[in-house]
């Protein structure tokens, strides 16, 4: 223990010293495209089900009808849910960790970026499976750049849930 | 004003030349009579989180007077990479000594 140390210390029990932070976002560098593309799937997924969702008929009982649209309501709230964390998690790669340098070595990124969180929005507003699938292949084509940058191969294969659709994973060796 | 300031160093962005647990010594006149100059490590007001300090090394000045910041651990630093330079204003002080457990 210095000297010099152990009479600030003493000092900042009288008063205080602000903290100065040698600041990190906190947890430092985790992130992952994943969140992003489940999101996606989600949202996809959410579609797929409004539209095979069998809309109540002019001889519907009102049972029918409650039934329905409490269905109608679960699957549409999920939706708005996930494209929304969808395009938060696209932020978050896009604001925190992504830097100049991917920039200059991936300048597709402000497309792919743009792409994401217009077709997000737009899967928001409507039921849209064409809007849900371009967000899903935005997060996959930014999955493509982090793992990149990570000095990672990507595979791109079937994902295993009930979307089926094209997905890409990190080659880990 | 007194020109003398003291601050705790909290994570580690500009590890090793600042550790958690340092103490520095800021002088806030240090600035009065000549310009930041790049590798002079300041403290300076967050620009994202208001009422917070960051301790930070000057990496570059443009042209306007904007002073770009650092960490020393790039890689584990939150700076101007991403929230731009900041004006000379936010310049809290220049760290004059360091005090290490």
């Amino acid at each position: 223990m210095s000297p010099l140390h152990s009479i600030a210390r003493v000092f900042d029990r009288i008063a205080p010293a602000p903290a100065a932070y040698a600041h990190c976002d906190i947890p430092c560098g985790i992130y992952d495209p994943h969140h992003a593309q489940m999101a996606a799937h989600t949202v996809v997924r959410m579609i797929d089900l409004i539209n095979q969702l069998e809309k109540p008929g002019p001889g519907a009982t009102p049972e029918q009808r409650q039934e329905y649209m409490a269905k109608l309501s679960r699957y549409v709230l999920v939706k708005e849910q996930h494209a929304e964390i969808a395009k938060h998690e696209v932020r978050v790669l896009w604001g925190d960790y992504f830097k100049p340098d991917h920039l200059k070595t991936f300048p597709e990124l402000h497309d792919l970026v743009w792409m994401a969180l217009k077709a997000g929005s737009k899967a928001r507003q409507e039921v849209n499976l064409q809007a849900a699938e371009e967000l899903l292949k935005a997060t996959n084509e930014i999955a493509v750049v982090y793992w990149k940058t990570k000095g990672l191969e990507t595979v791109r294969a079937k994902a295993p849930y009930p979307t089926e659709r094209e997905t890409v994973y990190p080659k880990f060796h | 004003m007194l020109p003398l300031a003291r601050f705790r160093v909290e994570d580690d962005s500009m590890s090793p030349h600042l550790e958690p647990g340092d103490f520095v010594v800021v002088n806030r006149w240090a600035y009065r009579f000549r310009p930041p100059l790049t590798g002079d490590v300041v403290v300076v007001r967050d620009p994202e989180v208001p009422g917070r300090f960051l301790v930070k090394r000057i990496f570059q000045i443009s042209p306007e007077g904007l002073v770009g910041l650092q960490g020393d651990n790039t890689a584990r630093s939150r700076d101007s990479r991403a929230f731009g330079p900041v004006g000379k204003e936010a310049v809290v002080g220049k760290v004059w000594l360091r005090l290490r457990p």
